[in-house]
């Protein structure tokens, strides 16, 4: 790996000071199972010329619950979220999206905040530079996106304009179904952001002055379903193909709140507004859930060889809705 | 059966604990004084011509001691023919070397691959193995017109089978109750990917002393190829514990040239490892295979003629791609009792990474093509396929052409026994509902079975030659230049020498893989290892221990032949009681030397057969493995343990999978590889693994010492074919796109429109 | 811009290893640890400790685990830098170090030959180690759930599931 300097920070305040002296050329480093990666693969067109480590960070790998939520420390590792009782009692959607991301060798040391942050899989995005260098797509400055009329099979079918590789976090359509929202430390002080509103096409609206210190998770109605599926072609490893999060809380078969949020369908996580609103009131059944499943991906137009993501989305969303694996 | 005392016995592994403990010294873990790092720089282009180069600045930073460029490089010339320099002025592929750097570190290395500055003159590229034997295809070669191989070559001596023309084809349809007629192709070209990336450490002294330490399934192998092609040199090549091979570093020279011409520049040893992106981008794969191909067929299943061409994408160069069409030439022809054939493969190169050599050797390649046009007969036939393969495996008396241009008569036994065995532990019958139909269906998810067949000749293919020397403490070495990947080769052969020599295995060692201590030794590929290699190390030990008796006999004054030796000590037979140690006779200064040699015995074919129960979710198209079942004939087992290990490899090393997931992505309009990770490269996780049951039949050979036949290496081929027979049964639709990824299975349930083909 | 480093920039940095510490001058020479080193770089490249592998070299494999206060972590996904005051366990830390014994899990592996080519095998070992510490009589589902960032291609997968599982075994009736 080419050298860069290297720091330890030891609070959110100093995290933010070298943020601001380092000008954009520093990196976080959370937990760096995605990181190193990046930096190792030399895919960036300006390589950072620091690691700003914040593990160093006293106190931010904690997870606190009261009666209105439940505050988690953004180092909070993900082997740590799937082995919390309060998680699992009350946010098993959460647990159940950290467990299944990568292996339990990186889920010991990835944590959530990173989980958050990671860079996307786009493999054009990815391309190693060691093996006739990398490649200057849409998302670092180039012109065109390569996927567009390439090797696409695992890009959006949905929102994409410009780019076409997803966000692969499986945590964030979890914590978006759970409508948590996020502690956003910054220069100018901290804010607090829904993650719906976190991702931006091209990655999210942090800053490269800011970094994510916690996140907060109202507690769900108790009645509430929460459920989790994630389709790749291995279950361990693998990023999702299609990945799908809800809560729907229904009473003797008629639902009356639903919440479905998508995964590496488009750029961003993806709201299924339509089909939460079609959901309520209805008696859920196999063809109201088709229907449902229909609605979510309405917007969908694949691309070359794509299709197929958009009939497992459909699958899945009808099989969260029907309670089904 | 014979009761033995280690063969058939589970016995540890010689080098386990070395393994578990993490003291196998793998290439990369040795670091030799004074030793440089060695770096590719690699072509963003699939195929250009280099304009101009400059590594002044290279040159110029601190710890660089070399900087190579095709002007610089010796001009020895790998590949079949001889074609492939170690760096040329044009480029072929995305990857293929452009520069070669030695330095200090690591990160030195890397760090002056970028300060080298080509422009290049490209080239239009081509991928397809029909559009680049179209006239107009942009050529690859100047010596290779219409992008064509060669295959008058000597891969396998002069008259090397290079097609399977047999009887009177057209005679043969005539015979035929119909014919089926069908194009189907296995070109998802995957990496047998080892763990162990290629690696090698050379070192050149003075004017020619060459040392190679080689990650090699085949260290001497480089030794022989090369020691005249670079000035018959004094090459010794020390082979190490490979980290998997799989077929894939048997050839060693893609990786071991750029180490020895820095090596040469530097006067200094220099390590060249691939990284993982470059091994998955720019190392051998599995060969591209397409067929059209015909087949007439009688309504009982027999096939009276097949024809067909087989077009064979070897990328940018041939390893050995020669030998594997000669080799899949034969299989195909174990594989189906047919008069007459006209079976002509065309050889071409594109410009993407080479295809080289992988477990299943063109066998693999053309099975996973051949199979699907011979199923669409069994399925007019209405014939269950596993009845098809009894019927139409090789028996002994058939004749066949073998690589080497022969025709060899089997000599070797009836595996229909195996195929009743493996068909019942899979409960074929139960399963088996006839041509695309399920086996059962449970809501969205549909079961179907499927079956495969493979076997070669190679058993007993090439020479070996061994001594074992027989130490007075009552100890033996063997002599043997073979390199350990994984199959326990070289516990067994110790295991071989212990039986003949009734010592206890402890008290016998083999040497270091070392070719100046070592006779040739073409190393443990194709199956050969128990057949072969076991058939010189089993005469060694024999010769050793007959020299042995008529070293002793007269001490007892009976003949030798009346002697028999047990744990170092020599006793008449039936006389066990008075037992002279062999070092009465030889000496603290004695030694015995066995020599033993195998040649080449292509008239014994093994066997595999893999059974597959698959299900189909129809509503994602995900394709799950449910159940394996493998079913050989051994003749006798040598070590139980290593036996199911290979037999599991099934599913590994670019086999079963391949049908599945594995694949490499290549996009051709940039000509990269896009799946260059292990993330994204798909490999089977212990989260996923299918039930696994084998049926090891045990009926002895009676050409071998101990009665046995080698497996090895024919595992994994039967399998893909299985899986796509047991998918296409499942969800009632014939689907042969290899492999079945979710996009291709809701295609063919017609869900989705058919995914835009992939040029 | 000149690169300084902070607080951290003590110019040396400890580890612990198999229960040794080894001291390090902070640097890129060809005997200090570089801020862009990964522990696996460094066991494998300072210390002689090859027994950890590196294959993707990108977290995927398995390869390079090691134990990191007991857990199972990828080592070319960890920057040497911050491993200070944690204490590291390779392959070569296991069993006993005062009569060579090698531990039970490691004999279980050598009982059943659940390798082939023996590359991965340190670390399904470390991985197996990390589960059997938290968890001694796991399920055959848990064990492949511990090793399921393992890669082996020689498919020995199914002869380590036999070997832990043994070993679990024998661990429980001690």
């Amino acid at each position: 790996m080419k050298l860069f300097a290297h720091v330890n920070a030891y609070s959110v305040d100093e995290t933010i000071k070298l943020l601001a002296k380092y000008e954009g050329t520093a990196k976080l480093n959370a937990g760096g199972t995605d990181l190193l990666g990046v930096l190792k693969n030399r895919i960036l067109p300006n390589y950072p010329e620091v690691i700003i480590n914040i593990k160093s960070i006293p106190g931010l790998n904690t997870i606190e619950e009261d009666e209105e939520g439940i505050n988690i420390g953004t180092l909070t590792t993900l082997a740590d979220i799937i082995a919390s009782p309060v998680i699992e009692k009350n946010y098993s959607l959460l647990k159940e999206a950290a467990g299944t991301v990568a292996s339990p060798q990186i889920r010991n040391i990835a944590t959530i905040g990173g989980n958050l942050c990671q860079d996307t899989r786009c493999w054009y995005y990815r391309y190693p530079d060691e093996v006739g260098g990398m490649i200057k797509c849409f998302r670092k400055g180039g012109k065109t996106c390569p996927a567009v009329s390439g090797e696409n099979q695992y890009h959006a079918i949905m929102g994409a304009k410009k780019c076409f590789a997803v966000c692969p976090s499986d945590t964030a359509i979890a914590l978006i179904a759970l409508g948590a929202t996020l502690t956003i430390a910054g220069a100018e002080g901290t804010r607090t952001l829904p993650v719906e509103e976190f991702y931006t096409p091209l990655g999210s609206v942090l800053n490269s002055g800011e970094m994510i210190a916690a996140i907060y998770i109202p507690k769900p109605s108790s009645v509430a379903g929460q459920r989790f599926l994630k389709f790749t072609l291995r279950k361990p490893i693998d990023f999702a193909i299609v990945s799908v999060a809800s809560i729907i809380t229904h009473d003797q078969g008629v639902c009356f709140d639903a919440r479905i949020v998508l995964g590496a369908v488009a750029p961003t996580p993806v709201r299924a507004l339509k089909a939460e609103e079609f959901l309520k009131g209805k008696e859920l059944s196999e063809e109201i859930a088709a229907e449902a499943a229909g609605l979510a991906m309405a917007e969908a137009k694949p691309l070359s060889k794509n299709a197929y993501k958009l009939e497992i989305a459909k699958t899945l969303v009808k099989r969260l809705v029907m309670g089904l694996t | 059966m014979k009761d033995y005392r280690f063969i058939g016995k589970s016995t540890p592994r010689k080098d386990a604990l070395d393994i578990v403990t993490g003291r196998t010294k793998f290439i990369n873990d040795l670091t030799i004084p004074n030793m440089l790092y060695g770096k590719v720089l690699r072509s963003p282009l699939p195929h250009a011509l280099i304009k101009s180069i400059d590594t002044t600045e290279a040159m110029r930073l601190q710890g660089v001691k070399a900087v190579l460029t095709y002007k610089d490089v010796p001009d020895w010339k790998a590949g079949f023919p001889h074609h492939v320099r170690i760096l040329d002025s044009k480029v072929r592929y995305v990857g293929e070397g452009v520069a070669l750097v030695a330095a200090e570190t690591e990160d030195i290395a890397e760090e002056a691959l970028r300060l080298i500055k080509v422009e290049y003159e490209p080239l239009p590229a081509v991928y397809d193995v029909e559009e680049s034997i179209k006239p107009d295809a942009p050529q690859l070669y100047d010596q290779f017109p219409g992008n064509v191989f060669p295959q008058d070559n000597v891969v396998f001596g002069p008259h090397t089978l290079n097609e399977v023309v047999i009887g009177d084809i057209e005679k043969g349809f005539e015979e035929a109750d119909f014919i089926v007629e069908g194009t189907y192709a296995y070109e998802n070209i995957p990496n047998p990917l080892p763990p162990e990336s290629p690696g090698v450490i050379a070192l050149w002294e003075g004017t020619d002393n060459l040392t190679v330490w080689l990650a090699s399934q085949g260290p001497q192998i480089f030794k022989a190829a090369f020691q005249r092609r670079m000035g018959n040199i004094n090459l010794q090549s020390l082979g190490n514990p490979v980290g998997g091979s799989y077929g894939s570093k048997y050839m060693s020279w893609q990786y071991a040239l750029p180490a020895v011409a820095l090596s040469k520049a530097t006067g200094k040893p220099v390590k060249f490892c691939y990284g993982k992106a470059e091994h998955l981008a720019a190392f051998t794969l599995r060969l591209g295979s397409r067929i059209h191909g015909k087949v007439g067929m009688k309504k009982d299943g027999t096939v009276t003629a097949l024809s067909g061409d087989w077009l064979v994408n070897s990328g940018s160069f041939s390893e050995a791609t020669q030998g594997m069409v000669a080799v899949g030439c034969g299989e195909a022809q174990l594989m189906l009792r047919c008069k007459n054939w006209s079976f002509i493969p065309k050889m071409v190169c594109t410009n993407r990474t080479a295809s080289g050599q992988v477990r299943g050797f063109g066998g693999q390649e053309l099975k996973c093509a051949l199979t699907p046009i011979l199923t669409m007969g069994m399925e007019k036939a209405d014939v269950d396929p596993v009845d098809f393969f009894k019927k139409n495996y090789v028996k002994a008396g058939d004749g066949f052409y073998w690589r080497d241009g022969d025709w060899w008569v089997c000599r070797g036994i009836d595996y229909s026994n195996a195929i009743n065995q493996g068909a019942e532990t899979f409960g074929w019958k139960e399963k088996w509902k006839g041509w695309l139909k399920p086996t059962s269906v449970n809501g969205a998810k549909y079961r179907g079975v499927g079956v495969g067949v493979h076997g070669n000749a190679d058993a007993g293919e090439d020479v070996s030659e061994v001594y074992v020397r027989l130490e007075p403490n009552g100890s033996a070495i063997i002599h043997c230049g073979i390199a350990e990947h994984g199959t326990g080769q070289r516990s067994s052969i110790c295991k071989m020498v212990a039986e003949v020599l009734q010592l206890p295995l402890d008290r016998v060692y083999v040497t270091p893989t070392d070719s100046l201590v070592n006779p040739i030794e073409i190393g443990p590929v194709g199956s050969r290892g128990t057949y072969a290699i076991g058939g010189a190390v089993i005469a060694a030990a024999e010769d050793a221990k007959r020299q042995l008796f008529e070293l002793m006999a007269p001490k007892f004054k009976v003949k030798p032949e009346d002697l028999e030796t047990e744990d170092g000590m020599v006793y008449v037979k039936g006389k066990p009681d008075k037992r002279i140690p062999w070092i009465k006779e030889m000496q603290y200064y004695g030694s015995i030397m066995g020599h033993g040699r195998f040649e080449s015995d292509f008239s014994i074919p093994n066997f595999m057969m893999i059974f597959t129960e698959v299900e189909v979710d129809t509503e994602t198209g995900k394709v799950d493995l449910i159940r394996v079942v493998g079913t050989t004939d051994v003749g006798q087992v040598i070590d139980p343990l290593s036996l199911t290990n290979q037999l599991n490899g099934c599913l590994g090393s670019a086999g079963i999978d391949s049908a599945i997931f594995e694949e490499t992505v290549l996009d051709t309009r940039l000509g990269r590889i896009m799946n260059c990770n292990m993330i994204d490269y798909k490999w089977r996780t212990f989260s996923e693994l299918p039930e696994m049951e084998h049926s090891i039949l045990e009926t002895p050979f009676p050409t071998h010492r101990f009665h046995a036949i080698g497996v090895g290496e024919i595992t994994p081929s039967p399998g893909p074919s299985a899986v796509l027979m047991a998918v296409s049964n499942a969800i009632g639709v014939r689907i042969h796109d290899y492999p079945l990824t979710p996009d291709k299975v809701l295609s063919a349930l017609g869900k989705i429109g058919s995914p835009m083909r992939r040029e | 811009m000149t690169l300084t480093l902070e607080k951290s920039s003590h110019s040396t940095l400890t580890l612990t290893v198999n229960g040794e510490k080894h001291s390090f001058m902070l640097g890129e020479g060809p005997h200090e640890v570089a801020s862009s080193h990964t522990l696996a770089h460094t066991l494998r490249e300072r210390l002689g400790l090859t027994g950890t592998k590196i294959s993707c070299d990108n977290g995927a494999c398995g390869c390079c685990t090691v134990l990191i206060n007991g857990k199972a972590v990828q080592s070319c996904m960890l920057l040497t830098v911050e491993c200070e005051e944690k204490e590291i366990t390779t392959i070569e830390g296991l069993g006993d170090p005062v009569t060579n014994v090698i531990d039970p899990l490691q004999q279980s592996f050598i009982d059943h030959t659940a390798f082939q080519c023996g590359f991965c095998t340190p670390g399904i070992i470390m991985s197996a180690k990390a589960l059997l510490n938290e968890n001694p009589s796991p399920t055959r589902d848990e064990v492949k759930e511990a090793l399921s960032g393992n890669f082996c291609r020689c498919i020995s997968h199914y002869h380590v599931l036999d070997a832990v599982m043994a070993a679990a075994k024998k661990g429980g009736n001690q």
